[in-house]
């Protein structure tokens, strides 16, 4: 499978280098400017949704056609993907909250609480994405799996809504307490395994023509 | 043994039916796969590496179930697709590195060498690749894991005369090994006419004929003739007849035909599309 990382990294590089010009921005308006959260949400959900944009290449240049002559199986080319997906967000999503930290830090109003709760709502929201879209993806193919894109952006727009809404102080001292975090990230975390395992059986029975 | 055995293959698929297709591939030769789009080239090869489900039927690799020993079997079988599907944005030395940690047998040494014999760049994207640069990496490739079964699908198509006569000298080259095989699917029949030990003619989902190439040639002539004269033959004589104003050109069986008719030599391209059009007749 070393091989099939290798290719998402190369790709990865080429493709996504305006992605992480915008990673580089995001992080700088983060940290130097206003409290808006939109600037560290949109690269955790964008990086989240990486493999999406490499299998989207994929089928572009045929390899998903190309890769079922070399000697890996359909559980090893989805893994591949969402390993990818998981790397590549986990580096963005350290960085984030690194960054987030150091603002707190330079302002002078550190919170651990805070921080842990941005921390735990940007995980979750980095996590949807894949765990939505990537079964459909694999079952259905990149276009149609744009249908779920659509019904994920619908979602991120009810959870920015939402979000507008709630003081996040407020929110803390109120309904927000370790245990639902701790539930939050156990939920997100079962169900992108869910996913994995879901997106396995589908390639296994999708037939590429 | 053998380097493949297919029994009662088929499948079915939109409007398309692959009927029951036994061949067999003997270790060492060059077997060439013939038929118009859609006969099921594509389907075989895809089938032979389980990248497709079939619906009844055996395929062993050196006597290896192809389904239960996939993985391990792929790892000494080099593949051409007719489309190469290797990244637009990777350049043919990315495209080693990756396959590197795919082959276990895989020389770094034997590719670089691939690659300087069909004249391709390392550093250049392949996006930058001519079709018959893109065929031709895809050969490097598939020769650079010490392939002991080599699976064409169009690998000659979109080449210039020039290098397909390379990429055949490298089939040749291939097949010196007797334990090497190639099974080799192209519209360019007379490519297949040069390197086959084997001939398989696929028509519409069915095989009319798997023989050895000397075999057919030796066994079958074109006969030019009346309609009149063509009666008086045997009717098993016969293969397949072109009716003009000008007469009768028919396919026939040599061994069948009274000595004193002249029989001239039949090449495989016109015992294809004679039997194939025979065979739409019945």
């Amino acid at each position: 499978m070393k091989g099939l990382l290798l290719k998402d990294f190369y790709m990865a590089a080429k493709y996504c280098r305006s992605f992480l010009a915008i990673v580089i921005v995001f992080i700088a308006v983060t940290f130097f400017g206003d409290n808006n959260i939109f600037f560290i949400i949109y690269p955790t959900m964008v990086a989240g949704l990486l493999p999406m944009t490499l299998i989207s290449y994929d089928e572009r240049d045929k390899w998903d056609q190309y890769s079922g002559v070399l000697p890996y199986s359909k559980a090893q080319l989805v893994s591949a993907k969402y390993i990818t997906g998981l790397l590549f967000g986990a580096c963005v999503y350290l960085i984030l909250i690194v960054v987030y930290a150091a603002r707190m830090a330079n302002r002078g109003t550190f919170i651990l609480d805070e921080l842990i709760f941005i921390g735990v709502a940007l995980f979750v929201l980095g996590i949807v994405g894949p765990t939505l879209m990537l079964p459909f993806v694999f079952k259905y193919g990149v276009a149609k799996g744009r249908i779920a894109f659509y019904v994920l952006v619908g979602l991120f727009a009810a959870i920015g809504t939402a979000w507008m809404r709630i003081d996040v102080y407020r929110a803390l001292s109120l309904w927000i307490n370790e245990r639902v975090l701790i539930a939050a990230v156990g939920a997100a975390v079962l169900l992108y395994l869910l996913s994995w395992r879901l997106s396995i059986l589908f390639y296994k029975k999708r037939e590429l023509n | 043994m053998n380097a493949l055995e297919i029994s009662n293959l088929s499948k079915t698929y939109g409007g398309f039916h692959l009927d029951n297709l036994n061949l067999t591939l003997p270790n060492g030769c060059i077997m060439g796969l013939i038929g118009e789009n859609g006969a099921g080239k594509s389907t075989t090869i895809k089938l032979i590496l389980d990248m497709i489900d079939r619906d009844g039927g055996d395929i062993t690799i050196w006597g290896k179930d192809n389904r239960e020993n996939i993985l391990s079997l792929k790892q000494d079988i080099g593949v051409v697709l007719d489309e190469v599907g290797i990244p637009e944005c990777l350049n043919a030395k990315q495209v080693g590195k990756i396959m590197k940690n795919t082959f276990e047998n895989w020389s770094d040494l034997a590719y670089m060498d691939n690659l300087r014999k069909l004249s391709l760049p390392a550093d250049k994207p392949f996006k930058e690749f001519s079709r018959g640069m893109r065929m031709k990496l895809g050969i490097a490739v598939a020769l650079s894991h010490d392939p002991k079964l080599l699976l064409l699908d169009e690998a000659t198509s979109g080449l210039d005369p020039v290098v397909r006569d390379e990429v055949i000298d490298m089939l040749n080259e291939f097949t010196r090994d007797e334990s090497h095989s190639v099974l080799i699917s192209s519209h360019i029949i007379s490519d297949l006419e040069k390197i086959c030990d084997y001939i398989a003619f696929l028509h519409k989902g069915k095989l009319l004929m798997c023989e050895e190439k000397d075999v057919l040639i030796e066994h079958y002539g074109l006969l030019q003739c009346s309609e009149t004269q063509l009666a008086q033959l045997d009717p098993e004589a016969v293969k397949g007849k072109k009716i003009s104003p000008y007469g009768v050109n028919a396919l026939v069986r040599r061994d069948k035909v009274p000595s004193g008719w002249n029989v001239s030599p039949v090449n495989i391209e016109e015992l294809f599309i004679f039997i194939a059009k025979e065979t739409d007749n019945i």
